[in-house]
């Protein structure tokens, strides 16, 4: 007879009772509520995330996990681009050769090489969403302010790191994209050779370009530089402020506190697993589907026409071409900084946090108009800027050809188009009318103001003042655009120009259609002709007031709940917004170069 | 007490000073014989505690290392910047000028990023650097123009710029006859205000046979 047999205990069950196991792991894995528990308290990694957490709180279609999933592709970064540095070798003779290695010689090489390049770029995509996401859901307001500054450092330096990356592979777009970066430091106010008041003892030996690219031209130095900033330096840096950033949402609290609570572990913790899954599925496709670009070996001598920077700096560039490089390059980056920066502390709205900006449908007119419910200027504002910057992306990437001139999307490039380019500088003096009339369209009319007016002269009058101001404002503006491009002599005549006038010079290019369509409108019609014209500049002069008076009712009430300082940084930096706008649609129709330049200090806006 | 106080023979003649110096001075006025009540024991702890001697221990302590520290990072900034450079040397010889026919020739351009251009008077050299961003920009022989392929910069035969957002002149480079009869470039030396540009180092007379 056989005795009976007790069930042998699984290899599992007995490795589980060793000292060894459980030395390592604290804790068994049954499902309860304990472990739940014990999982994310006991685990080094995991400890970051609270225990349990509002199950609204991560509904995929709240976060869209764009905050982990900015972390995760940086684990990515991190991990492919280690892999990378045990063939590369950052000098300018072997860059470019361990690049082509990397691509063709070396197993799985290019595949390493193509996943981090698409991650680099999904990162920049996921953190901008993540940002616009934090923003819509108000979940940068109190006591989450500081985060959000953190977060918008975190943004800087994630372009920063994209920046120094892609002098790495030394090839062409490389060298390019770097040689303008480097020369908007030299631009730099006070610090760059050839920035506006810069001190008298700056040369292209000891600026803020020098510094940056050590030496006086992109060379070794250069790449060496930006291989230790971009593999070591700002990752350091960034990795501190990511600390920081985590810490922050922990002890801040999730925007989504109300409701129902749940375990994070497995509730949180599995979201996040199959959100990083997908995504490296999908980079794992796009790697094998979609080869990293690697242009020529970088030339000194050569630049590429037309010179292209990766997707995410194209709309810079394209701003670049509207405005001297110290505005474009130095100051309005500055600015935008600043203003995100800025954003929690002058939005003052406690309204709008934990849950998506409500929409609702509006007429304006016969048009409806989706159009934000809750607090429509600040989302307003912030998605006019974002898309702007898109949209300048888009002019960069599609409207852009060779010598950087205008063709539309899908026109066949040519190298050998004839154009008559011009462009011409609006007289200071009109050009300090039309920017002083543009900014005073700020100003409010407070209510102790109003009072006193309606005490004075009745009950209609603040309004009719009101009315005064933004068309006697825009009327000045319409007038301050066109007289000059009309009547002006053109100060390079005869030594750089054929045409003895502004309108002729403008009138004859090929890159000003307002202003050509007016000229061949005088050339037909005469006198008729300048009538014509005249109805325009009452048109844009009423259009321009009518634009004010708009705003006029949304300025009073921001001047009146914000006072004087946050007032004025607001409408500030939303003048300074819109102007960028104004400026570019001045340069693409008009063919203005600067409205106010003193070229002997560099300044030209 | 029975401590004697020692008072610092120069301080004594010091507090006199005045007197001895100014006799005719008008005796200062008699203080007030009860003092103001800002001048209370409480007030004079305040500023002990304030301003005394532990807190200025304290505070230079704090002080000193506060400014070495930001003097020792700020020091690393100096780093940053090499003393010396390896870099391509920047003059070169471009050959004999009857070699060159009437025009911009680009010759030099992809080894030494220059335009050497001659007319009717002589031969001058462009610095083939676009003022705006650094990229270099292509000759088009038709147009007479300079186009910069990065930012759209366009500048004329002078190297003025007509169109796009560069905001000075191409530069020029100076231009010499070396003594074994090649010009000899140098784009370390550069000018591009009209006037001093068409003038000594900067041009060189040649007149077209």
């Amino acid at each position: 007879m056989a005795e009976p047999q007790l069930p042998k205990p699984p290899l599992m069950t007995l490795v589980k009772k060793t000292k060894l196991w459980k030395s390592i792991f604290r804790h068994d894995f049954t499902d309860t509520p304990k472990t739940r528990i014990q999982r994310i308290f006991g685990n080094v990694f995991l400890h970051l995330h609270p225990v349990r957490v509002s199950k609204e709180a991560i509904r995929v279609s709240y976060t869209w996990g764009l905050g982990g999933l900015s972390f995760y592709l940086f684990l990515v970064l991190t991990v492919t681009g280690i892999l990378l540095m045990f063939y590369y070798r950052p000098t300018s003779l072997l860059a470019y050769q361990d690049m082509k290695d990397l691509t063709f010689a070396v197993t799985l090489g290019g595949f390493l090489r193509n996943m981090h390049r698409w991650a680099a770029h999904l990162m920049v995509v996921v953190v901008i969403l993540h940002m616009v996401r934090v923003f819509l859901t108000g979940a940068y307001k109190p006591p989450r302010e500081y985060n959000w500054v953190v977060g918008v450092i975190l943004l800087v330096m994630t372009l920063f790191l994209s920046y120094t990356g892609y002098l790495l592979p030394w090839d062409q777009l490389a060298l390019w994209a770097v040689t303008v970066g480097a020369q908007m430091a030299a631009n730099s106010p006070l610090l760059g050779n050839e920035g506006p008041f810069k001190l008298p003892f700056i040369t292209t030996a000891n600026d803020a370009r020098f510094g940056l690219i050590g030496g006086t031209v992109i060379n070794d130095a250069t790449l060496i530089r930006f291989y230790v900033l971009h593999c070591v330096a700002v990752p350091f840096i960034f990795t501190f402020f990511l600390m920081v950033h985590f810490w922050r949402v922990r002890k801040d609290g999730f925007s989504k506190q109300t409701g129902e609570k749940v375990d994070v572990w497995p509730h949180l913790v599995s979201r996040e697993f199959l959100a990083a899954l997908l995504v490296t599925l999908i980079l794992f496709v796009w790697s094998l589907v979609l080869q990293a670009p690697l242009e020529a070996q970088a030339n000194l001598n050569v630049t590429p026409n037309p010179s292209k920077a990766p997707w995410y700096f194209l709309g810079l560039q394209e701003l670049l071409v509207y405005f001297d490089p110290w505005i474009a390059g130095v100051v309005l980056p500055t600015i935008i900084v600043i203003g995100l920066m800025a954003m929690p502390y002058v939005d003052t709205n406690p309204k709008g946090v934990g849950y998506w900006a409500k929409m609702g449908w509006r007429k304006v007119g016969p048009v409806p108009i989706w159009y934000p419910v809750e607090r429509p200027f600040a989302v307003n504002v912030f998605m006019l800027g974002t898309l702007m910057w898109f949209v300048l992306i888009f002019i960069g990437t599609y409207c852009r050809g060779p010598n950087w001139e205008w063709y539309w999307p899908g026109e066949l490039w040519s190298h050998r188009r004839l154009t008559k380019m011009t462009l011409k500088n609006i007289p200071n003096l009109w050009g300090a009318l039309l920017m002083g009339a543009y900014f005073a369209l700020g100003t409010p009319l407070p209510q102790a103001i109003k009072a006193r007016l309606s005490r004075l002269a009745g009950p209609k009058a603040p309004r009719l003042a009101s009315l005064l101001m933004h068309a006697g404002l825009g009327m000045t503006m319409a007038l301050a655009i066109f007289i000059p491009i009309l009547t002006a002599p053109d100060a390079e005549y005869p030594v750089r120009s054929n045409s003895p006038t502004l309108f002729e010079a403008l009138g004859r290019s090929t890159n000003a259609p307002v202003v050509s369509a007016m000229y061949r409108l005088v050339q037909e019609a005469g006198a008729g002709g300048y009538a014509m014209i005249g109805v325009m500049i009452l048109a844009t002069g009423a259009l321009l007031g009518w634009l004010g008076v708009q705003l006029a009712k949304l300025k009073d009430r921001l001047f009146e709940q914000k006072g004087l300082i946050k007032y004025s940084l607001i409408i500030g930096l939303f003048l300074m917004m819109m102007g960028v706008i104004g400026k570019i649609l001045l340069r693409l129709l008009f063919g203005v170069k600067y409205v106010f330049s003193l070229p002997a200090f560099n300044f030209n806006i | 007490m029975t401590t004697t106080t020692r008072i610092h023979p120069r301080s004594s003649t010091r507090l006199m000073e005045p007197a001895t110096t100014n006799p005719a001075a008008p005796a200062p006025a008699p203080r007030p014989a009860t003092p103001p009540e800002v001048f209370s024991e409480a007030f004079w702890r305040q500023l002990e505690e304030r301003f005394g001697r532990r807190q200025f221990l304290l505070k230079s302590g704090w002080a000193f290392f506060w400014l070495f520290l930001g003097g020792w990072l700020l020091s690393n900034l100096r780093y940053l910047f090499p003393n010396v450079l390896y870099e391509p040397g920047l003059s070169f010889k471009a050959g004999r000028p009857e070699d060159y026919a009437l025009g911009v020739s680009e010759k030099f351009k992809k080894e030494q990023r220059t335009w050497i251009v001659r007319n009717e008077e002589g031969f001058f050299c462009f610095w083939a650097r676009c003022t705006h961003l650094g990229c270099t920009p292509n000759w088009f022989e038709a147009e007479g123009r300079f186009k910069c392929p990065c930012h759209g910069s366009n500048f004329n035969r002078a190297g003025d710029v007509i169109a796009g957002p560069a905001p000075k002149p191409l530069w020029r480079c100076a231009i010499q006859l070396a003594d074994d009869g090649q010009l000899i470039i140098d784009k370390a030396r550069l000018e591009n205000r009209p006037g001093s540009r068409e003038q000594g180092e900067f041009f060189f007379p040649y007149k077209s046979a």
